[in-house]
């Protein structure tokens, strides 16, 4: 996903000199062919979060259009009052692409796993965060963030999806997509775990259940309207992400309940407030917090036929 | 730069400092000894000719950028910034009221490129701004002004590393070097020095000088477009922590305070002399 994205911002900066793309030491296949081409439009920052905000804040005051390209979680985390400051607070036209979303780096421990971005991020105003299930919509994403001014942050998984999306149909102005409809309950789920959502309405199928599913990729600004009209048939959601509850987009969908005073049913899966540090691969780390299909549908089980 | 405009300068830097004095005074607010301690280097680059700017045309694409990293110090600018023409004298009557466009820390302050309020981003900014001047082949500078308390942030560090490393001989940093953090005299707090020589390790061409001296700051500028020397400028400026009121010089606890009463008193007899 992030090389269809850097392979599009390719493109773009080839055509619009302000375009600069800075790395934290961080490489990938598509970024070798911007460096060798597009030398002066390549910032390698070195291990240095808070410095690469704070100079493509500078940049920015210049003209220049920036992306911070970086390994999560250290954007968002090393430099978080950098990003609080230039893109929350000033706004500047700058996007932070993280590229190793939820458990993507299975391996490398917690210190590599990106699970409290998406509460940072959403705490800070002015903020657009968007979080790919497809290729299709990583290249899009290049065009969007460009295009559209205003601080973004954009996370890609490591792993590559199965395309959801048609190349033709690459408007992601909406913020959700309604992928499957469902008469019995919506799952909303963001990144890897629409994927994993695929697998779980088959399960949940067998026991005469019709669950549809919908892609939150644009978890901040959220398109309450859109979303709470994609409900209101079933008025039963469950969502599934890849980070930690607190404050990732089951937190967010029971504000958005909240504040519009419906009456919804919703049950949060995601992963609970530990940091798992189990070696053998993110299916192991999966089944260790109940993101793996079986608990998943499991869980779901247990709660629908409770109610 | 003769005698005569020398004087003016000092009579300049001094009526700043009572401006500044009552400013914080009527509001309750602002950090008084550090704005006092770069008030000269203020004056000197906004009078004294160093920096290039149009306060008809603030957009101009060959102005100076100017970044005040040491937000504190921020006040010191208002009374220069308003006396030249950048925004009209009436907003120091409103610094820190609802109606004014003017606080302790500064936000989108006409003359400033970027002023921020927390510490430690402006060296960084300025190395983009200078980055940018030499992908577009632009002749502006870029002028940082930091504390020296701000030089624990390791953001510094980061900037001065990247800096050095892109040989930046557009960018200059001034460092108001007053020897006082917040509550401790730095060298108590955490040892900045030998200072200028971890500054020359980062690949920075270092000059040090008396802050309150206009000889020393105009000779410390005197070459500073001419990008000879092919690395970034470093001006350590040493200062006096409150200079010009003898109940702020040189306080280790100094940074907050803003003299009333007798105090207040004595500081408008010292700065009228």
């Amino acid at each position: 996903m992030r090389d269809a994205f850097l392979d599009k911002l390719y493109d773009i900066a080839r055509e619009d000199r302000r375009v600069i793309l800075i790395s934290n030491d961080f490489g990938a296949p598509s970024l070798d062919k911007f460096r060798a081409d597009l030398a002066s439009q390549f910032v390698h920052i070195g291990i240095a979060e808070q410095n690469m905000v704070d100079v493509a804040t500078g940049l920015a005051l210049a003209g220049k259009i920036v992306y911070m390209y970086s390994i999560g979680p250290f954007l968002p985390l090393r430099c978080y009052e950098q990003l609080r400051v230039h893109l929350g607070f000033k706004g500047f036209h700058i996007t932070g692409v993280m590229v190793g979303a939820g458990y993507s780096y299975d391996l490398s421990g917690p210190s590599h796993h990106a699970l409290e971005d998406i509460a940072v991020m959403n705490a800070l105003p002015n903020m657009t965060i968007l979080n790919a299930s497809d290729s299709i919509m990583g290249a899009a994403l290049a065009r969007m963030t460009y295009e559209n001014k205003g601080p973004k942050y954009v996370r890609f998984d490591r792993e590559v999806f199965p395309s959801i999306y048609k190349e033709q149909n690459d408007d992601f102005s909406d913020g959700l997509t309604v992928l499957k409809d469902g008469y019995d309950l919506s799952i909303i789920a963001t990144g890897i775990m629409v994927h994993q959502a695929f697998k779980v309405v088959e399960e949940l199928s067998r026991h005469s259940i019709d669950a549809g599913i919908i892609d939150l990729y644009r978890i901040k600004p959220l398109n309450g309207e859109l979303l709470l009209n994609a409900v209101k048939q079933t008025k039963c959601i469950v969502t599934i992400e890849e980070n930690f509850l607190g404050g990732g987009i089951g937190s967010i969908i029971a504000s958005l309940i909240a504040d519009s005073g419906e009456s919804i049913r919703l049950k949060r899966l995601g992963i609970p407030d530990y940091y798992f540090s189990q070696g053998g691969g993110r299916e192991v780390l999966h089944r260790l917090c109940g993101l793996d299909v079986a608990s998943i549908t499991e869980n779901i089980l247990k709660w629908f036929k409770g109610k | 730069m003769s005698q005569t405009v020398m004087s003016e300068l000092e009579k300049e830097a001094q009526s700043v400092r009572q401006r500044i004095l009552e400013m914080c005074v009527n509001a309750g607010e602002g950090r008084i000894a550090s704005a006092f301690s770069c008030t000269e280097i203020l004056v000197a680059l906004f009078y004294g000719g160093i920096l290039r700017f149009d306060v008809n045309n603030l957009q101009w694409e060959g102005r100076d950028r100017f970044v005040m990293s040491k937000s504190p110090g921020v006040v010191g600018l208002y009374p220069i910034l308003s006396d030249l023409g950048f925004f009209p004298d009436i907003e120091l009557e409103k610094y820190c009221q609802p109606d004014g466009r003017l606080g302790p820390y500064g936000d989108n302050i006409p003359g400033i490129e970027a002023v921020w309020g927390s510490l430690g981003h402006g060296l960084g900014a300025g190395a983009g701004l200078a980055l940018a001047a030499k992908l577009d082949q632009r002749e502006y500078m870029t002028v940082v002004l930091l504390g020296d308390g701000e030089c624990y942030e390791g953001s510094v560090w980061e900037a001065a590393m990247f800096a050095g490393h892109h040989e930046l001989n557009n960018l200059v940093a001034i460092i108001d070097r007053n020897w006082i953090c917040t509550i401790d005299f730095t060298e108590n707090c955490l040892r900045l020095e030998p200072l200028a020589n971890k500054w020359r390790e980062f690949g920075w061409h270092v000059i040090t000088i008396d802050g309150h001296s206009f000889d020393e700051i105009f000779t410390a500028f005197k070459d500073f477009r001419n990008g000879e020397s092919g690395k970034p400028l470093m001006v350590i400026a040493n200062t006096v922590k409150g200079k010009g009121v003898s109940s702020l010089e040189n306080n280790p606890m100094g940074h907050i305070i803003i003299p009333t009463a007798e105090q207040l008193d004595r500081a408008r007899g010292e700065l009228r002399t």
